[in-house]
């Protein structure tokens, strides 16, 4: 049905650089705003920071085993750097520059919080003055993360969008979806997930993320629905992509693994989140792992669904 | 004339054209492309499609790549070794080549194929160590019912430039964007 080109690896790894790049995102979202300064453990940016760096290297390598040649002959990837007019080119592009920094930052919020950890790296460390700046540190990692993750949610994006032989792909609309996903799972998996079992007990403190996570969760199901009202509207190819997620082969994934875990469960928890100021331990960790599984389904969906143009 | 002065002398655009009045869908081209270019299984870089006039009777569509002007597979491709040769033939430099298949995602005619032994995304490049030598193509020299017209297209008295300027040879499905280059299609009934 849907192009056979690229499968399974493609779709998780679009979804791990999305939600690393969310993670880093939300992480920063918290440093930025000097929230993390107001408690004396912040499980958001550690986790955040802490996951996204592997996220995404997870994410590149399962890339790279996708190669053919490239993965027999490793030294070919080099290549990838060269050819500016590839979507593609872009993408390694931004996944060698985030990783660094996300691991750099990654490291630091770890070091912060554990000082007992990581003995071995800080004797190696010793050198470093004690009385570096490691706040402003940290802060510009958090902001230079941030504009890379932006970057790396778009790209995963826009690498399906330039495809205009398959038309389900083929709209301005798949970036902007693939980056408000990319928040939106960072946001699961950090916060709903990672934060609730970090400090189960704690009220959620920074009031204005259930409002950003509830604006994403709207946004996303705004963008999912004009994403396929287009598609089913273009007619052709396009209109049966649409079908195909709709009512088709592909309708019980979309209503069962994204629309309702990832979308409605989740408006609902927030919904009441932001009324009452605090949400429920289960509801926290089910609203997260809901979103995260709805946004591997999701790029799941659209990479298979992807049906051709005919000849 | 020297071998410089024959190799000089065959450097040029060509064009292939596919009179689809004339196919009999009887696939030898699929078949000699598939043995020219020793394709694993029965890998070929050309496809027979059976289509159907508005009146309902058979014709046949032969596809392979189509050799753009504005081809998708060079400006997707990461690495660069998708390129334009001066002939207009779109090669792949298959040293450069990673494998990792935007190219067939991104190609409407469903034109590139994947060597999972080599892993490298191939495709049709017009048999061009012969064309350069003089020759024609492997399916322009098997097509029995002589549907396949190969020529110059930078000389203008030549059969495919006439051919293409009357305007009865057309590009197949024009309305993709990519400008078709080299192959060009006599379609039912013109």
């Amino acid at each position: 049905m849907g192009q056979t080109h690229w499968g399974w690896l493609v779709a998780i790894y679009l979804f791990l650089g999305g939600m690393g790049a969310g993670s880093l995102l939300t992480a920063a979202v918290v440093e930025l705003t000097g929230e993390r300064y107001k408690h004396a453990f912040c499980p958001t940016t550690l986790i955040g920071a802490g996951v996204s760096g592997p996220l995404v290297i997870i994410g590149s390598l399962l890339l790279i085993f996708d190669l053919g040649a490239g993965k027999m002959e490793p030294w070919r990837i080099i290549y990838m750097f060269t050819h500016f007019t590839s979507v593609m080119t872009w993408g390694i592009w931004l996944l060698t520059l985030f990783i660094p920094v996300s691991l750099l930052y990654g490291l630091m919020e770890i070091m912060d919080n554990y000082p007992g950890i990581l003995a071995w790296l800080r004797r190696f460390l010793k050198f470093l003055p004690a009385t570096l700046p490691y706040r402003s540190i940290r802060r510009v990692l958090a902001g230079v993360g941030a504009v890379l993750a932006v970057g790396v949610a778009i790209y995963t994006g826009i690498l399906l969008s330039v495809v205009r032989a398959v038309p389900l792909w083929h709209t301005p609309l798949l970036p902007l979806l693939f980056l408000v996903s990319a928040g939106s799972t960072g946001m699961g998996l950090t916060i709903d997930l990672g934060a609730t079992i970090a400090v189960p007990d704690v009220a959620r403190r920074f009031h204005a993320l259930p409002i950003i996570h509830i604006v994403l969760i709207g946004l996303e199901a705004v963008l999912i629905g004009l994403v396929l009202a287009v598609a089913w509207l273009q007619g052709g190819v396009a209109a049966e992509s649409a079908r195909l997620v709709l009512m088709g082969p592909n309708a019980v994934i979309f209503w069962a693994f994204v629309v309702f875990p990832g979308l409605f469960y989740p408006f609902v928890v927030h919904a009441y989140a932001i009324g009452a100021r605090r949400h429920g331990f289960i509801s926290g960790i089910l609203s997260g792992a809901g979103i995260v599984i709805a946004g591997l389904f999701l790029r799941y969906l659209i990479v298979f669904s992807g049906i051709p143009v005919a000849l | 004339m020297t071998l410089d002065q024959a190799l000089a002398e065959a450097r040029g655009k060509y064009a292939l054209i596919i009179d689809l009045n004339k196919c009999t869908g009887c696939r030898a081209c699929e078949l000699a492309c598939h043995q020219r270019n020793e394709l694993p299984g029965d890998m070929s870089y050309i496809r027979v499609y059976p289509k159907q006039k508005p009146d309902g009777s058979p014709y046949f569509l032969p596809v392979q790549c189509q050799h753009c002007v504005k081809a998708p597979c060079e400006s997707v491709c990461p690495t660069g070794a998708t390129y334009h040769h001066e002939s207009g033939a779109v090669l792949v430099n298959d040293k450069t080549c990673v494998g990792c298949r935007y190219c067939m995602v991104a190609c409407p005619y469903d034109a590139r194929r994947y060597d999972e032994e080599k892993g490298i995304a191939e495709k049709c490049w017009l048999c061009l160590d012969w064309v350069l030598g003089g020759g024609v193509p492997a399916c322009v020299q098997a097509c029995a019912p002589g549907a396949r017209i190969f020529g110059r297209l930078d000389d203008p008295d030549s059969e495919v430039s006439q051919l293409i300027a009357s305007g009865r040879a057309k590009p197949l499905h024009p309305e993709f964007g990519t400008e078709p280059g080299i192959l060009f299609y006599i379609f039912p009934g013109e």
